[in-house]
């Protein structure tokens, strides 16, 4: 019966995902294009330092690549190539958009992935831990050092670093080699500082929302009935008030996950030099190279609107009352 | 017996010598160049306006000539410098005969030519720099033309004398003809060509050949052990050689201090810490670059700026040492003209020397604006500068945010004028609003296309009176200039006309220049004509810093130290 429901559910929101993808492409895609900005204006300095008529390059470059063309006739020819899987070609990068994603994908799935995960267990046990032992000495101290890892910008954290135990200590490079293999011990190390970077400050955020949420479990009923009942302490804390407490965890580490993907990772791919894509589209943004900025605005959209569906769908198996009709 | 064993023993000797020598210039090692600068977009050089294209292509592809740090010619491509005819029309080109294409068929004069007729002057491939090519004929642009000779030779010929032309002719690079036809007036299949995007065609052109390009992270090259000019003495001696990108600054500057990166430029504040590290070996070398305060004499800039005097008493109030010591960190010097001084074209003598020594007077400057009529003397003698309409003077000072140097210099000025009683409101806006808003210009009114200098009567759309930007000047060429001094000049957008400005910029490139003393003449009179005429205050020459690993050898710091760098090695 379950599966049938959520099968109907799933399908509905893929439909829904898929128009909301092509709303945000649409006008993503106009909204870039109408901009006072041309590609062209990454040259004029060059240009004006070899002493170029810019005006005639700026209509040679738009000419080049299409741009010259009204808007509408850019758009239709853009829908036609993506449907046929071509995502049009980078000219900020020379190459095509698809290929330049495929490449630089990964280096900011394994940052945000592995961050995620050591944000994630440790903020959690920190959480838990600081919540049963509430008003303690480490509950002190980890409230304090929450506050020091949400407040510490990252992109400070990641040249502090750096500078501590690359430069100083020469335990690691200063910045990422791609030469090296990603499944290897060598890329997991030389991705500690990044990850340490980026997950500080979700480590801490993770920490007091698993505190706080543990913290509202305990006072309710059902765990003085658990205790009542004789149960060990290690099965009412484990099974019955991180089971509640986790629903409005997972809201947030999803969310967190979302913003991350093309935010919060940009700051630590720059300190480390790590090519993903948040450079990618921070890049590309600057360079007003538009098919890169639409297709990593749709790749991004996309993924929010998965992952959302994957809370969702989560909720479901962690709580059997929501059932979503 | 005893000659003989002398000459055994020196014979010995002199091998086991070569062969140290030979030892210590082993290829070996990886050579990472650190920036911070920003990556390249394209290995398709002849699609690229942006100059790191040029930089990365560059390693795999020789031009014609190099310079070393005097400006003497080294030869690269050319088999023997570019010939110019008598009457300066006629440049003939001899390349060598043993460059190789990576399929092994000679680079030949048709190479040359194709790429000039075929894709540089050509409609469908919008090559960004063909104005370099063009010449002005009786009020038409036109191309020059290029002609093979014979398999080693081709020629180009003007129809009017452009004295320093011959630069232009030097930088030249081919492509393969015999690739590039395939893709021929297809722009699309031209820009996506494969073997361009990853140089697979450069054979023993270049000291390196492509290997890997991530974008945004490492441009990385292998040792050519085919290379031309090299080859012989087993250069170049690094197994690989790296461009790195970084984001930042610090993260660069960690990665020398490190020993992660073999070399960087170094920002001149961190130059005392730099300079203590025993690993490093940091050298301050001149460029080519200027710093100068834009006067807008245009409709939209406050009037006075229009009058010489009023531009000198400005420029005599600003300190330009003081520019060089708080802003440079002392890496730079106090510029008058638009002439680099590692250029042979610079002339010291004669040169009004705003801003140093006698004409470095807020006083005078003062004096001199009360003089015009911009100022009032008060009953304590203390004098007021005032706008034309009497009210206290207060100019708008613009340059790109995000620029240090650039702000650092705006908030100096704003000082060094409000002590002669001038009120500076300092702008710094984004690099295209400052193009589009402020420098581009127009007649109001017109439909006119906005243009760096679309004439008399034009204005930006924002008004502003000063404003600071970095430019170039090329030291063998300073007549590229002309572009932002002359009336006609397509970078004036400051609207600086001058009719004696003009005619030796004219003169600088006709054909009695071609006599070399003529031409270091007009460019004296020029460097004191707008040292005096002031359409910009020249403001200081910055010197670079650069840092190598110190076992790195075969350096020579110079404004080019770059030219020799195929025989660079590790200790």
């Amino acid at each position: 019966m379950k599966k049938t429901w959520l099968r109907d559910y799933i399908i509905r929101r893929l439909l829904y995902a898929i128009i909301i993808a092509w709303g945000i492409l649409t006008v993503t895609f106009v909204l870039v294009r109408i901009g006072p900005t041309s590609p062209a204006d990454k040259y004029l300095a060059n240009l004006a330092a070899r002493g170029q008529d810019a005006a005639q390059v700026i209509a040679a470059v738009e000419a080049r690549y299409g741009l010259d063309q009204p808007i509408y006739a850019q758009y239709l020819n853009y829908i036609g190539n993506l449907v046929q899987g071509d995502w049009g070609w980078s000219f900020s990068t020379s190459m095509p958009v698809i290929e330049l994603i495929q490449t630089h994908w990964i280096y900011s799935f394994q940052l945000i992935l592995l961050s995620s995960i050591f944000a994630g267990i440790i903020g959690i046990l920190i959480g838990i831990y600081s919540a049963v032992r509430q008003y303690s000495r480490t509950d002190y101290i980890a409230t304090f050092f929450s506050f020091i890892g949400i407040s510490i910008p990252n992109f400070w954290l990641g040249v502090m670093l750096i500078l501590l135990f690359a430069v100083q200590f020469g335990l690691f490079k200063t910045y990422y080699d791609t030469s090296l293999p990603l499944f290897s011990l060598a890329n997991l190390k030389q991705l500690i500082l990044p990850v340490i970077t980026l997950g500080t400050g979700m480590l801490a955020g993770y920490t007091r929302y698993t505190r706080s949420a543990m913290l509202d479990n305990l006072r309710k009923e059902f765990v003085r009935t658990a205790r009542a009942k004789g149960l060990p302490e290690r099965t009412v804390i484990g099974k019955h008030v991180f089971r509640n407490a986790i629903l409005p965890l997972i809201t947030i580490i999803m969310f967190d996950l979302g913003s991350i993907v093309f935010g919060g990772a940009y700051l630590t791919e720059i300190v480390f030099g790590i090519p993903g894509l948040g450079r990618i589209s921070f890049n590309a943004i600057f360079a007003d190279d538009y098919a890169v900025v639409v297709a990593i605005t749709l790749i991004a959209a996309f993924l929010i609107l998965m992952i959302n569906l994957i809370t969702d769908i989560t909720y479901t198996y962690l709580d059997p009352r929501i059932r979503y009709d | 017996m005893t000659k003989l064993k002398i000459l055994a023993f020196f014979l010995v000797a002199m091998s086991l010598l070569a062969c140290s020598c030979q030892l210590a210039k082993e290829a070996s090692g990886v050579f990472i160049s650190g920036t911070s600068s920003g990556d390249a977009e394209t290995l398709n050089w002849i699609l690229a306006a942006d100059s790191a294209s040029f930089g990365y292509a560059g390693h795999t592809v020789d031009s014609l000539v190099a310079y070393d740090n005097e400006w003497d010619i080294q030869l690269r491509c050319a088999a023997r410098d570019v010939e110019v005819s008598e009457d300066g029309l006629v440049y003939t080109v001899t390349i060598r005969n043993d460059l190789r294409w990576s399929d092994g068929s000679p680079v030949t004069a048709e190479d040359y030519v194709y790429t000039l007729e075929n894709l540089m002057f050509s409609d469908w491939l919008n090559y960004p720099y063909k104005s370099d090519w063009q010449e002005e004929v009786d009020g038409e642009t036109v191309f020059i033309t290029a002609e093979v000779v014979d398999e080693t030779t081709f020629s180009l010929t003007r129809r009017t004398v452009d004295t320093e032309f011959v630069y232009n002719v030097r930088t030249l690079a081919p492509y393969p003809k015999y690739i590039a036809v395939k893709y021929e007036g297809d722009v699309k299949a031209f820009t996506e060509a494969p073997e361009f995007n990853n140089l697979t065609y450069t054979g023993n052109l270049g000291p390196y050949k492509f290997l890997e390009w991530v974008r945004n992270d490492k441009f990385v090259l292998e040792r050519n052990p085919e290379y031309y000019l090299a080859k012989d003495v087993g250069a170049p001696y690094f197994e690989q050689y790296t461009i790195k990108i970084f984001g930042t600054a610090a993260t660069l500057h960690a990665a020398l201090e490190a020993g992660d990166i073999t070399y960087t430029g170094i920002d001149p504040e961190k130059m005392g810490k730099f300079r203590e590290m025993d690993w490093l070996n940091v050298y301050t070398v001149p460029t080519r670059s200027y710093l100068l305060l834009a006067y807008n004499q245009r409709d939209n800039g406050w009037v006075g700026l229009k009058q010489r005097e009023v531009r000198q008493a400005l420029s005599m109030a600003i300190d330009k040492e003081l520019i060089v010591e708080q802003v440079l960190y002392g890496f730079g010097e106090p510029a008058f003209s638009f002439i680099p001084k590692p250029s042979p074209w610079y002339m010291d003598e004669g040169l009004a020397k705003y801003g140093v020594g006698s004409l470095l007077d807020k006083e005078a400057a003062q004096e001199r604006l009360l003089e015009l009529g911009y100022a009032v003397k008060r009953d304590d003698g203390n004098i007021e500068v005032r706008d034309e309409e009497g009210r206290p003077l207060k100019l708008t000072l613009v340059t790109n945010a995000g620029n240090e140097v650039n702000e650092d210099v705006c908030h100096l000025i704003k000082e060094e004028l409000a002590a002669i009683g001038i009120e500076v409101e300092l702008k710094f806006v984004p690099w295209a609003t400052e193009l589009r808003k402020y420098m581009m210009n127009k007649i109001p009114g017109t439909d006119q296309e906005p243009r760096y200098n679309n004439g008399v009567g034009a204005v930006s759309e924002e008004p502003w009176d000063m404003l600071v930007i970095l430019f170039n000047t090329h030291p063998l060429s300073p007549s590229g200039s002309d572009v932002f001094y002359s009336t006609k000049g397509g970078l004036n957008f400051w609207g600086f006309f001058n009719s004696q400005v003009d005619g030796l910029f004219r003169q600088a490139k006709s054909k009695e220049a071609l006599d070399e003393e003529v031409r270091r003449e007009v460019y004296a009179g020029l460097s004191v004509l707008m040292s005096e005429e002031q359409p910009v205050n020249f403001l200081a020459f910055q010197l670079a810093n650069v840092g190598f690993q110190s076992n790195v050898r075969g350096l020579e710091p110079g404004i080019n130290m770059g030219y020799n760098y195929h025989l660079w090695y590790f200790e």
